[in-house]
């Protein structure tokens, strides 16, 4: 049975055909399954049907021929929608790596100088005639400021400082800032992978 | 998203106003979360904020804070900034933006709707360094054709 199977060659059109047409059996059978299981529960039909108006002959016949004809599609068409699908799924991975990325108002264009953090640490206390600013570097946004420079643990990692003029584009979705920002980056191997911003609106 | 609750500025001795909201770059790092109590309050809390002048420099203070530390739980600032009565906002430049005079269009959206006058006032690293107003003209209503065609009703 096994060897009749494999020594077996198609030898007309139509037997051509149907070996073209079998991986779309076999999807058109995949999508069908897919459309079974999810099925609305009877609740969602009976809501359904008494939101909607009642289906006549000729809807059914129309949703009928709908059916046929997609499943003529995928049947023929399977290749195409094969394309498709791991197309797809190279977009969805590429679009799931960029969502992952961290989202900085800092980028390369931004960087002004490299600067010492000792150095940023001593030009950075607040001085305020009301006393309502700690003696803490960078006031009071020493949290922020002790956070970044906990992630600074690599010995090529460099501190620059960077500006952003009013109307710059930042992050991902490159938005426009509606102010100057001021802040310090992390940078190793050239890469942004952290920040503080120390002034914005 | 739901027009949002302003927080308040102490200018003048006048309570108005304030469609900005200069501690949101304290909260990006301090760690401390509020919760919404309500759809117009995203932020989860409401900050007084007055203009102080010393010696001639006015610089931008938070006086007062009413923020949800849960639904029920409302703590003020002595509680997010132990040992200050204010808090000088030395982390904000750009601009203040205070409302003014009648209302001349409703926005469903923040800080969205339109008065008859802005007050603007920029500041550097919590200083005041500039202020203006600006009048408002009653924003030109849409018509069908002023959107996209794919958005227009009917198409």
């Amino acid at each position: 049975m096994m060897d009749a199977l494999l020594s077996w060659r198609p030898s007309s059109w139509l037997e051509w055909l149907l070996l073209y047409i079998l991986p779309g059996a076999v999807m058109a059978i995949f999508i069908l399954f897919i459309a079974w299981r999810d099925r609305p529960t009877e609740f969602v039909r009976v809501i359904t049907r008494l939101l909607s108006k009642e289906t006549s002959l000729v809807d059914r016949l129309k949703e009928f021929l709908i059916y046929c004809f997609a499943i003529s599609c995928v049947l023929l068409g399977w290749p195409g929608f094969m394309i498709y699908y791991y197309r797809h799924r190279i977009d969805e991975k590429a679009n799931q790596a960029w969502q992952a990325l961290p989202d900085f108002d800092c980028a390369p264009e931004y960087l002004v100088s490299q600067v010492n953090p000792i150095d940023a640490e001593i030009a950075s206390y607040v001085v305020d005639p009301l006393g309502a600013v700690p003696p803490l570097p960078f006031g009071h946004l020493n949290a922020g400021w002790v956070n970044f420079l906990s992630d600074m643990t690599d010995d090529t990692d460099e501190m620059w400082s960077f500006y952003i003029p009013k109307g710059g584009k930042t992050g991902k979705y490159q938005f426009e800032t509606t102010s100057e920002t001021r802040g310090y980056a992390m940078v190793r191997d050239g890469k942004i992978l952290a920040e503080f911003i120390t002034e914005r609106d | 998203m739901t027009a949002q609750v302003s927080e308040k500025l102490i200018y003048g001795g006048n309570k108005i106003s304030l469609f900005t909201n200069p501690l949101s770059l304290y909260m990006k790092y301090s760690g401390i979360r509020f919760v919404s109590p309500h759809t117009a309050n995203w932020r989860g809390y409401v900050g007084t904020w007055e203009i102080l002048e010393h010696e001639g420099v006015e610089r931008l203070y938070l006086v007062a804070l009413s923020a949800h530390k849960s639904y029920e739980e409302v703590i003020g600032l002595s509680d997010v900034f132990p040992g200050y009565d204010k808090v000088f906002a030395h982390w904000f430049t750009g601009q203040l933006r205070c409302p003014q005079g009648a209302q001349l269009e409703y926005r469903h959206m923040g800080y969205g709707s339109v008065y008859e006058y802005d007050l603007l006032m920029d500041f550097k690293q919590g200083v005041l360094i500039e202020k203006h107003a600006r009048h408002n003209q009653v924003p030109k209503k849409k018509e069908e054709k002023d959107y996209p065609s794919f958005l227009r009703r009917g198409s």
